[in-house]
């Protein structure tokens, strides 16, 4: 099973202030544990939302709106996709993440190809889906 | 530039309602345009928040709530990863993806490269270290 752990901004993400080399080179550890475990698939931070955008469709019309945007608590700073076999083992390494200022984090389970019906999902789609799925890992494996 | 593109939940995607087989379709056809084009790098969708929890760290403690979450406007129902060249590349496949879906919101973030940190922040040492993870990572991503 895939999670998507998302870290939630605080004033001083979305200030821009960067954490400390201290706290660098933990968060640094930590990750090159997850990868050892083999469980990371992806993780990185994000800027401030001054420099992003929302885009809002609806009625056939989108607006483009950029940042920043206010709600800081509805915000972002981060996140990681991880592979683990359980919502528990997930819980396990999420509770080893180094924080302890207060900082907030949502763990969310990845949908998975097997988890749709065939009558949604039919084998054509689903090797439709894991064609440009291989092509997307190619693309990432040289980035 | 990498971007993480976020699609906001609404109702339906927080009461777990299953997409139908018709938007499955052309969701399809732009997600093998979008990966043809060469600026996919992840894209995947949230189970509801219902099966998700929370983690707040506060003194050497981590408190755990368990889903579902209420502001269903502050949660994300998707997400994707663009490599692009500029912001506006990144909202012209956003403006794509929500035509495709029919209407929704998206925020667009630029995603923080190695290079965007100071050397006295971030050491030369450091810099090897993560880019030695992240091709690790790579590898163990393309087998999954």
């Amino acid at each position: 099973m895939r999670f998507m752990i998302i870290v939630k901004a605080n004033e001083d993400s979305e200030a821009g202030v960067m954490p400390s080399r201290e706290i660098m080179e933990e968060m640094g550890k930590y990750n090159e544990e997850l990868i050892k475990a083999g469980v990371m698939l992806a993780g990185d931070g994000l800027q401030p939302s001054s420099k992003g955008a929302r885009v809002k469709f609806t009625g056939g019309k989108h607006v483009v709106t950029d940042g920043p945007f206010v709600e800081t608590k509805e915000l972002l700073a981060g996140y990681w996709v991880i592979e683990v076999k359980s919502k528990d083992e997930a819980l396990e390494w999420v509770k080893r993440i180094p924080f302890d200022e207060g900082e907030e984090i949502e763990v969310r389970q990845v949908f998975e190809v097997s988890d749709f019906p065939a009558d949604i999902l039919p084998p054509e789609e689903a090797a439709r889906e894991q064609a440009w799925r291989d092509e997307q890992q190619r693309k990432a494996a040289t980035a | 530039m990498r971007f993480l593109g976020l699609l906001r939940a609404d109702a339906d995607s927080e009461a777990g309602a299953p997409p139908s087989k018709e938007l499955i379709e052309r969701m399809g056809t732009f997600m093998e345009e979008v990966a043809k084009a060469g600026v996919l790098l992840a894209a995947d969708g949230l189970h509801p928040s219902s099966k998700g929890l929370r983690v707040k760290y506060s003194g050497g403690k981590a408190t755990v709530t368990d889903g579902p979450f209420t502001e269903s406007k502050e949660l994300v129902a998707s997400y994707a990863v663009y490599e692009v060249k500029s912001l506006d590349e990144a909202v012209h496949w956003t403006t794509r993806f929500l035509e495709v879906l029919g209407e929704g919101e998206c925020e667009i973030r630029p995603i923080f490269e190695a290079s965007d940190l100071s050397p006295d922040l971030f050491s030369p040492e450091e810099a090897a270290r993560e880019e030695a993870w992240r091709e690790e990572m790579a590898k163990k991503a393309s087998q999954a």
